[in-house]
């Protein structure tokens, strides 16, 4: 089940650190990097819930952060709420549309729920694309950023973005932390372990996966909406598949069913991203090689790596086992 | 428009020049996917390679030449990838095997982007082949035509291959029961390469079929893909007659959704897959009972 | 308490239960014996509901079940250990019996806190694993413990849901005597108001604990009763031990 090793807690108190310290170093660009690693963060602490720990490796997630920008924006733009009703709306309709796909891919699993949530995510690529009401091809502008004059902050300002985006991602890790620690957290692991028992004890099971799903769905959703007030315009390719594609390949990269492992995997992943593209236009093709050499190591991504050789070098866990066991 | 019995006409054939191309494309899919458990992201990237392949070569050797030998180095590229990568993680999981193949598909986009450029490349009706046949009052192209043939002569030699042939029937006992195959003294090892590097072929010869029809650009592997996906999860992973199917829903439900209901054609499609894996989680005609 | 009346399934031309008719009294405990194949686990997972009876019903406690699905029989107390292992592999054991009783209180979906933190829970699981001797083990993981250690926490996990009625499968399969022993003293340490199936192939241990016996032959009630009749039935003998040479 998870747990809050030292290691863990120290790299998410270095990781909160670093950020903070960071936004106050840093140029715009950095800030922008900043903001787009925070909303990558968001989105991939959500489909690490599901794919880490309970198993539902989702392709729809890419297409459920789209649902909450296009929502958000047409929310604040046609509907002309203002930006908190408007993110909770986006919210609510990316953790409804989750629930659904997660109750009818319920009975689905391994690849089969994979392609299931595929076709769940491409169906809401090709209805937002060929939709006159979201712009179609051309995409929607004119997203607002909350307004927080009232405390004194201006959102507008790409620093105080940068830690409003942050600070989300803490929101984030929260609640997936918790969700992990309540009963269906409990239930959801052991969904991924072991299906059938638990229906011999007694649970729902369509039911604790839909809403494991839905909450995935609501951080994806803050993903999208946090996308949309960054970069103040969206198009139809932030649902497209190779964005959940993307986000797997990020949860892999840090170390999947670890939570910040996939903090780690955006870092990295936008990084690497725009160093990369910087030296050559072909950076897709060094994230496949680095991609397929970290499936092929075995390694659970960079915490798991790091993890599992700390335990070879220090032996002390199997000392305090048995100590409990005498 | 539509009580034009030439409309009709038309739309069957395209619908089903379209079938025949995802069926080229599907049926190596399903079949490595029934056998060997493995899900191979980058078939579609095979199948771009093929179009590359023949494309390159019509300017050196003309049409038939790239239509016979880009099968042919597509089965190659099939055979490097099977010994590199395919067989070392065949029992590593869907999830391993996802994501590598799908790490392969964005090095492959880059290679032939690295190799043929960004444009997008056309090459020409092969001279027997140009011009239009008058049918049931359509004048429709010939080329087209001999897609839907090349097609359905495939899936003939490939029915008569599995239902006659030894070989055909270690592959059905093979999808049938992988352990039973191998009690049965069937060389395990030796079919699944036979057939994945018969499915990178057929992928190769769809994507040289293809190549004067659409054009030919780095991510048309990565467009295809989805359609193939859907096909073989409608008709069943594994299964020949899943993936004929799959390939004719596929083909109709989107070129009659095209013109008769435009608002909603793309969704459409996905709408069937959605209602298959509710109703049929395991597809309509899955391999194994 | 549990009751069938005329339970049949067919595997394509196979009886594999032939109308079978069973009535257990609450706090009864009772064994069912046959010959490998003769459809024993087959009715265990028609109890349950992890198959579906072409004829016949199904009672738990004085209510039809038979329409209803696994999830919900378990909820009305019926609980099941299963002859292959059916664990959380990679949780420890107190995460296995915690997650178990968290299930059964109907915290399993909750949102709010950690059933593993809750009184009850915790209660529960310190009670049961008092009861199948895994209190030393708790805190080990599941896939670095002996496979009798599993056995053990097969049977605990199905306890932990505090069942009114438990169908253990073979609970003492490919474990050595001693433990086998050990097993005998936990099923008559438990509550004597707890109704208790067991499918077993030790004779002794059977007629050790059974307040009633049960023998199944290709799918097919052959004797309902008490003990000492059994033992005396050449029939059971016929059945029985000339399955167990044949095998």
């Amino acid at each position: 089940m998870f747990q809050h090793t030292p290691l863990r807690l120290t790299t998410l108190a270095l990781l909160a650190a670093g950020s903070l310290a960071y936004t106050f170093a840093a140029g715009f660009f950095g800030l922008e990097i900043l903001a787009e690693i925070a909303i990558l963060a968001i989105l991939v602490i959500a489909l690490d819930l599901v794919a880490g720990f309970g198993g539902m490796v989702s392709l729809c997630h890419g297409a459920l952060l789209g649902v909450g920008a296009y929502a958000f924006t047409v929310a604040a733009t046609e509907a002309g709420l203002s930006a908190a009703p408007a993110m909770a709306l986006a919210i609510a309709l990316s953790a409804a549309l989750a629930f659904a796909i997660g109750a009818v891919c319920a009975r689905s699993t391994g690849i089969y729920f994979i392609m299931a949530t595929l076709a769940f995510g491409q169906m809401g690529y090709s209805f937002v694309f060929q939709s006159p009401l979201f712009g179609g091809d051309d995409g929607l502008a004119g997203a607002p950023r909350p307004d927080l004059g009232a405390i004194g902050i201006d959102l507008t300002d790409s620093r105080a973005f940068a830690i409003y985006a942050i600070l989300l991602v803490a929101v984030t890790y929260l609640v997936a932390a918790a969700t992990l620690r309540s009963g269906l957290g409990r239930s959801l692991v052991g969904l991924h372990h072991n299906e059938k028992r638990l229906r011999a004890l007694g649970l729902t099971v369509w039911r604790a996966k839909a809403t494991a799903f839905a909450i995935s769905g609501a951080l994806a959703g803050l993903a999208g909406c946090l996308a949309a007030q960054h970069t103040q315009y969206i198009s139809p390719g932030l649902l497209s598949w190779t964005v959940s594609g993307e986000a797997l390949v990020v949860v892999i990269l840090g170390g999947l069913g670890t939570l910040v492992g996939p903090i780690l995997g955006a870092i990295l992943f936008v990084v690497l991203k725009h160093e990369i593209s910087a030296l050559t236009p072909y950076w897709h093709a060094i994230v496949g090689l680095i991609l397929i050499a970290v499936v092929m190591s075995r390694a659970n991504g960079v915490v798991g790596f790091v993890e599992a050789r700390l335990a070879t070098r220090k032996p002390q866990p199997l000392v305090k086992e048995a100590k409990a066991d005498a | 428009m539509t009580a034009d019995l030439g409309f009709w006409v038309l739309q069957m054939l395209n619908a089903l020049q379209l079938s025949m191309l995802l069926f080229l494309l599907s049926v190596g899919l399903t079949v490595i996917f029934g056998l060997m458990h493995f899900v191979n992201l980058a078939h579609g990237s095979l199948y771009a390679f093929g179009a590359y392949v023949a494309a390159s070569l019509a300017g050196v050797l003309g049409y038939w030449g790239g239509f016979f030998l880009a099968p042919l180095a597509v089965a190659a590229m099939g055979a490097a990838l099977y010994f590199t990568l395919i067989r070392s993680q065949r029992r590593a999981g869907p999830m391993a095997q996802v994501l590598i193949t799908f790490g392969l598909i964005f090095v492959a986009v880059d290679a032939t982007r690295l190799v043929w450029g960004d444009l997008p490349i056309g090459i020409a009706v092969p001279a027997v082949f140009e011009g239009q046949l008058s049918l049931l009052g359509v004048e429709y192209p010939i080329y087209r035509l001999f897609i839907i043939t090349l097609g359905l002569a495939v899936l003939g030699v490939l029915t008569l291959i599995l239902s006659r042939t030894q070989i055909g029937a270690m592959i059905r006992a093979g999808v049938d029961n992988d352990q039973m195959a191998a009690c049965l003294g069937i060389n395990v090892e030796r079919m699944f390469f036979l057939v994945f590097v018969v499915g990178c072929a057929l992928a190769g010869l769809a994507g040289a079929v293809a190549a004067p029809v659409l054009s030919v650009t780095p991510d048309m592997g990565l467009q295809i893909l989805i359609p193939t996906l859907i096909v073989i999860v409608i008709g069943g992973l594994g299964s020949l007659k899943g993936a004929v199917a799959g390939s004719l829903i596929f083909g109709f439900v989107q070129t009659f959704g095209a013109v008769l209901l435009p608002t909603l054609s793309s969704v459409l499609i996905y709408a069937l897959l959605a209602a298959v894996l509710v109703a049929r989680p395991q597809g309509l005609l899955p391999a194994k009972g | 308490m549990l009751e069938t009346r005329n339970l049949t399934k067919s595997f394509g031309p196979i009886q594999v239960t032939k109308s079978v008719s069973l009535k257990l009294e609450k706090g009864e405990r009772r064994v069912i014996l046959g010959p490998n194949g003769a459809g024993k686990t087959t009715l265990f997972n028609q109890l349950v509901g992890e198959i579906i009876p072409n004829a016949g019903s199904i009672h738990l406690d004085g209510a039809d079940v038979t329409a209803l699905r696994v999830a919900d029989r378990a909820r009305r107390g019926l609980s099941r250990s299963y002859q292959k292992n059916t664990l959380f592999d990679a949780l420890t054991i107190r995460e296995n019996l915690g997650l178990a009783a968290a299930v059964a209180l109907g915290k399993g979906q909750g949102l709010w806190s950690d059933p593993l933190q809750s009184p009850e829970v915790r209660e529960t699981v310190r009670e049961v694993a008092a009861l199948v001797d895994l209190a030393p083990n708790l805190d080990a993981t599941v896939s670095a413990v002996s496979y009798g250690i599993r056995r053990q926490l097969e049977v605990g996990i199905a306890l932990a849901t505090r069942p009114k009625v438990i169908l253990m499968d073979e609970p003492t399969s490919g474990v050595g005597p001693e433990m086998s022993k050990g097993f005998h003293r936990l099923l008559k340490s438990l509550p004597r108001e707890l109704t208790i199936l067991i499918i077993e192939h030790d004779m002794d241990l059977a007629f050790d604990v059974a307040d009633t016996i049960t023998v199944l032959n290709y799918g097919e009630v052959v004797f309902d009763g008490l003990p000492e009749a059994a033992k005396g039935s050449q029939l059971l003998k016929d059945i029985y031990l000339g399955a167990w040479e044949d095998a």
